[in-house]
């Protein structure tokens, strides 16, 4: 667990402090929104890495009305964004819907996220309404009284760059020093631990849906890809649609966790690294200059990915009600994976209430064109790419059934 | 004297005091959509009864419809919410918060801190009908409550059941669907005064928490004791979950009251003020001029807000009847014909579409000409629909060769088994293949029936996006066809009362509810029946664009659009959505399909016919095992739906079929050979007969799923699990 570089940078600290800390009985409660849904594993290996033990870690339930029903009414803010205003919700279960009370309250202002297009892209920042998101919500505990001080529970909120990792050691020991009693060198420790557990995760979704492209190569079967902000796999923001499409038998790829390796990678861009078109695999300045936001970027990416990819023949793009982040991307997107022939469907201005009669017949719709059309456009697209796909010479799989189950 | 009137959306309200403000006589009375006509019989009563005398007293107005009055008679226009804060403020200096619902909208008021630094907070909604009065008895009209019974029915005590709190019709459909499902009157009042106050403290509390003491205010809070009991509810159990200290000697229900008064508020507001401003604003003029505006000035008025009629010249309307007039079908353009005087009906490929309300079905000859169309009313048993519609089928066809069938609307996986269909088409694609067969370089496909509004916008000939409204009532057919009705006005002959029409009323778009009162409006104000159906008219586009659709920009939505759908039968329809894609869209082409009505049983005949010549060859089982399809109907407890408190009395009507898979587990076991069709149930889970059945499907379901994975999945079950290791 202990790394090197660490200790010879706060080696004489570490030796001064205090015997570890006893935190295993500390209580701390994440609402499960926004962009935690693609830092989960940080914030859990950094809170184990300080010792809370795991099962103190409780994450709010998925979005649903009964929950803003139940603990959001009439604490909400006005704010367009449901995936912003839903956080109330989270926030009272947080608060008043826990059989074992929390100590804390964590909900992260995140202001830059740790990207794969990191170093290819301007930057990876988030949504300045999600980030602030927590700050708009709070509001609505703090009105009259101090909710939280009244349940005894400890509010914090660190602003926090995870974007760019030397930050953010200082970041969470100045926010949460005081609740948690911390000190920088432990702090830092902690967030490399939390950065590995992401790294790890990540890894381990990334060869899933390898292993997806690789069953579809060897069956020459479609499967359909995602293109949402990370937020989009909560039942309640995304309506779960993509599991309406599944169950007609398609798998599901989630842009987030596209494999990234550098075989597939050299496949599918090399030729155009290649003429020049562009520096690497994770260069999107040819579709999209101005490269700030970190899910609009990987979005943008995915695009590309999915115009190029022959088994992805179809994408199905969310975006939530008035999302100004998605709004100038969605000519882009549909463009791009349009320009090689790849099937495109928007689902657009989701909010809190699925729409079921409507996605049902758009959901058969789409199945119809998949079924029709999916045969020719892997041909197309096998066509338009080097000879040699390195996922037809991944290892053959053990069992002959070659089932996709896990 | 000072006089305060009130004129709301549904009543008026006066109260005269003295110049000190001692109450000298009060009375409310409903309008009837006759504001005006209200206040000058208020005004000569109080001239004549207690002497307000023009030039000496003072009149302060407030109230949704009082501008305009106001200025007729010189008095002066207090806001609503100022008025009533002002009079709670003088009235009951320790009320922290005031709900006022009115007729057609709702307001809260939250006082803040003391003496002088004493603020408020208002927040009010008047834009829909949900958590208003109207809402209430709109509801209550339909279940032929009286009002004075629905004024002492209770909340307390009753199991509420679901009813949507946002919008009045919806309200109204839940209502009569919990009503057919044999759920007492009692408890969907009780559920319905829960919405109410739900969507009051949804909407109108935006993270301020209502405190002792509470005033609840307006018609509907006075009069419907069930209301104040579920506002006793709510806001006692809201102190309890926020800790909201309350004094310990005193039952916490009596924090909340209703004055007898509470109808006069914001009349009693008005003369608090008037109090306070100089003594030369607000002076009484006499009714004159008020008198004038009635009998003469409204009129005048009717001419100067209306707009022309659906058309500026005849020569206009004369080239549209030209374009429109004939349905297009002797368009050069058609490829599918109906001239023939003997269609060959040797060979034909079969489409059906069996939709909500009727089940139609075509026959195209094997070179796509469409030779025989036919339809029949849908009652219910999608078993007896189908012989009555195969009977004439067989009529026509006779011993001629069915090649294929194409089967298409909500029937279509219920019967696609029974018949022997050979394709079941999803209702966008049958509409999309049969609009761009016509017109293969179509944007859009709007789709206008009965019940619903379908949009299908079209990309490199796929349907790329699609919007369905089947909830708001605004904007289908049946509202359109409702309000003729009233007028005595036959479905066929809408269009030719509407372009009688020299000019019509700007009607609101929006709200199903609030455009019904719309209407009664302006017919007081003098509108005709056919100028009243020729603003509804023109509305339509707006309420299937943009209120139903939420297609604000339709030039991104394309330049060819199809019209079709029953609605679009009505020239006069079609002439106001021409106009309105033609302003947004200058360069559009509008077309109507030549077979509007059939358009969906054509797709799955297309359809079907390209699965036959890509070599398919027909499982349609015949004529004769239509004819004589075997069935027995339950219709028992047993098969009443558990899925939700409706409790849906379904029937399952099992037909007699070789190789049916039967039902053994079924609480109404069928043997095999046998299948199963649930009928009366009034949503798509009652289609699934029950758990045993539900345990069925989610096990193929969940093997499904596990053989095609959805790395969502993976993030769901482990992302926010312990690290592993």
């Amino acid at each position: 667990m202990r790394i090197p570089t660490l200790r010879i940078l706060f080696g004489k600290k570490a030796s001064a402090a205090s015997p570890p800390k006893d935190r295993s009985s500390v209580r701390v409660g994440i609402p499960k929104v926004l962009n935690i849904w693609s830092t989960h594993q940080f914030w859990v290996g950094f809170l184990t890495a300080l010792g809370i033990a795991p099962e103190n870690i409780v994450f709010s339930s998925d979005t649903s009305e009964e929950q803003y029903r139940e603990y959001g009414k009439g604490r909400g803010t006005v704010d367009c964004c449901y995936p912003v205003k839903c956080m109330s919700g989270h926030y009272g279960e947080l608060i008043f819907g826990q059989k074992k009370k929390i100590d804390i309250l964590l909900s992260p202002m995140i202001y830059s996220l740790p990207s794969f297009l990191r170093g290819h892209v301007l930057d990876t920042l988030t949504c300045t309404r999600v980030m602030a998101g927590p700050e708009n919500i709070k509001a609505g505990f703090l009105k009259e009284r101090d909710v939280f001080a009244e349940n005894g529970i400890r509010y914090v909120s660190p602003f926090v760059s995870l974007g760019e990792p030397e930050k953010v050691p200082k970041q969470l020991h100045l926010a949460l020093k005081d609740v948690l009693d911390l000190d920088e060198e432990e702090t830092a420790r902690a967030v490399e631990a939390g950065y590995r557990a992401l790294e790890a995760f990540t890894q381990k979704m990334r060869q899933k849906s390898r292993e997806i492209l690789t069953w579809c190569a060897r069956h020459d079967r479609p499967c359909i890809l995602v293109l949402a902000r990370p937020y989009h796999m909560d039942p309640g923001i995304g309506h779960e649609i993509e599991a309406e499409l599944q169950a007609h038998g398609f798998p599901i790829l989630w842009m987030q966790y596209l494999p990234i390796d550098d075989d597939l990678m050299q496949w599918l861009f090399g030729e155009e690294i290649r003429a020049g078109r562009i520096k690497s695999p994770f260069d999107i300045s040819d579709v999209w200059p101005s490269s700030y936001s970190s899910n609009t970027n990987e979005i943008l990416w995915g695009a590309k990915v999915a115009a190029r990819c022959p088994w992805i023949t179809c994408v199905i793009r969310f975006s939530s009600y008035e999302c100004g982040m998605d709004q100038p991307t969605y000519t882009p997107t549909q463009k791009i994976v349009e320009a090689s022939g790849t099937l495109y469907f928007k689902f657009g201005d989701l909010d809190a209430t699925k729409p079921a009669g409507s996605i049902k017949i758009r959901v058969e719709t789409i199945v119809h064109y998949v079924e029709k059309y999916s045969r020719d456009l892997i041909r197309r697209k096998l066509a338009a790419l080097p000879p040699r796909c390195p996922l037809l010479e991944d290892a053959a799989p053990t069992s002959e059934s070659a089932s996709l189950a896990a | 004297m000072i006089c305060g009137i009130d004129v709301g959306s549904t009543t008026c309200k006066y109260v005269l005091a003295s110049s000190e403000g001692e109450i000298l006589a009060q009375a409310y009375e409903r309008h009837n959509t006759r504001q005006a006509e209200k206040v000058l019989e208020f005004l000569t009563r109080l001239e004549r009864e207690h002497g307000l005398t023009p030039g000496r007293d003072r009149v302060f107005f407030t109230g949704s419809g009082a501008g305009m009055i106001a200025s007729l008679v010189g008095a002066r226009v207090v806001q609503e919410v100022v008025a009533v804060a002002a009079a709670v403020e003088r009235l009951h200096p320790a009320v922290r918060f005031v709900s006022e619902i009115g007729g057609e909208d709702m307001k809260t008021i939250f006082f803040t801190g003391d003496g002088s630094s004493k603020g408020k907070h208002v927040l009010m909604q008047s834009a829909c009908s949900g958590g208003t009065g109207t809402f209430i008895e709109k509801t209550a009209r339909k279940l032929q409550i009286p009002l004075e019974q629905l004024a002492e029915m209770r909340y307390e005590g009753y199991p509420l059941h679901k009813i949507s709190s946002k919008c009045g019709i919806f309200a109204e459909a839940d209502a009569n669907t919990l009503l057919k499902a044999g759920v007492p009157v009692e408890e969907i009042i009780a559920s319905l005064f829960e919405a109410v106050v739900y969507q009051n403290l949804a909407t109108l509390t935006r993270g301020n928490t209502p405190m002792p003491e509470v005033l609840l205010l307006g018609g509907p809070n006075l009069f419907f004791k069930g209301l104040q009991e579920a506002w006793r509810h709510h806001l006692l159990k809201i102190w309890k979950e926020r800790k909201v200290p309350l004094p310990e000697d005193q039952d916490p229900a009596l924090l909340i009251s209703v004055p007898k008064n509470a109808l006069y508020y914001a009349a009693l507001g008005c003369i608090e003020i008037a109090r306070r401003e100089p003594e030369h604003v607000g002076v009484y003029q006499g009714g004159e001029r008020l008198r004038w505006w009635i009998e003469e000035g409204q009129y005048e008025e009717k001419k100067r807000e209306g707009r022309r009629g659906l058309w500026t010249t005849p020569e206009e309307l004369q080239q549209f009847r030209i374009i429109y007039g004939n349905s297009g079908r002797s368009d050069s353009r058609l490829s599918l014909r109906k001239g023939r005087t003997a269609p060959d009906l040797s060979r034909v490929i079969l489409g059906c579409d069996f939709g909500s309300t009727t089940a139609k079905a075509v026959c195209l000859s094997p070179e796509k000409e469409l030779v025989f169309s036919c339809y029949a009313l849908s009652r219910g048993n999608p078993i007896e629909d189908a012989k009555a519609l195969f009977r004439q089928i067989r009529a026509a066809v006779g011993d001629g060769e069915i090649l294929a069938v194409g089967i298409t609307g909500y029937g279509k996986d219920l019967l696609k088994g029974i018949i022997g269909a050979d394709c079941a088409v999803v209702e966008t694609i049958a509409h999309a293949t049969a609009g761009l067969y016509v017109f293969p370089d179509a944007d859009c496909i709007c789709d206008v029936g009965g019940v619903d509004v379908k949009i299908m916008i079209l990309k490199n000939g796929t349907v790329s996006d699609f919007r369905l409204n089947s909830q708001c009532s605004s904007g289908n057919g049946a509202f359109l066809q409702g309000v003729a009705e009233r007028f005595g006005i036959p479905l066929e002959q809408i269009a030719d009362y509407a372009f009688r029409a020299q000019a019509m009323p700007q009607l609101t778009m929006g709200c199903g509810v609030f455009l019904q009162s719309d209407i009664v409006n302006q017919q007081r104000k003098g509108w005709q029946a056919e100028e009243i159906l020729a603003g509804l008219c023109t509305i339509l586009p707006l309420n299937v664009w943009i209120y139903a659709g939420g297609l604000n920009n339709l030039a991104q939505v394309g330049r060819k659009f199809i019209l079709q759908g029953g609605t679009h039968k009505n020239l006069a329809v079609v002439k106001a959505q021409v106009d309105f894609i033609k302003s947004k869209v200058p360069e559009a082409e509008i077309v109507v399909h030549p077979y509007s009505g059939e358009a969906g049983a054509i797709g799955a005949a297309l359809i079907a016919h390209e699965w036959w010549e890509c070599g398919g060859r027909t499982r349609f089982r015949g004529f004769d095992v239509i004819e004589n399809l075997t069935y027995k109907t339950t219709t028992s407890p047993d098969t009443v739906c558990k899925w939700c408190p409706v409790n849906c009395q379904r029937s399952f009507i099992d037909v007699e079929l070789p190789g049916g898979k039967g039902r053994p587990w079924s609480k109404v076991p069928l043997p095999e050979g046998w299948e199963r069709v649930i009928v009366n149930n009034s949503c798509p889970k009652g289609l699934v007969e029950d758990v045993n059945e539900m345990k069925v499907i989610k096990a193929a379901l969940e093997k499904t799923k596990n053989a095609y994975p959805n790395i969502a999945d993976f993030v769901r079950k482990e992302g926010f699990r312990r690290v592993a290791t």
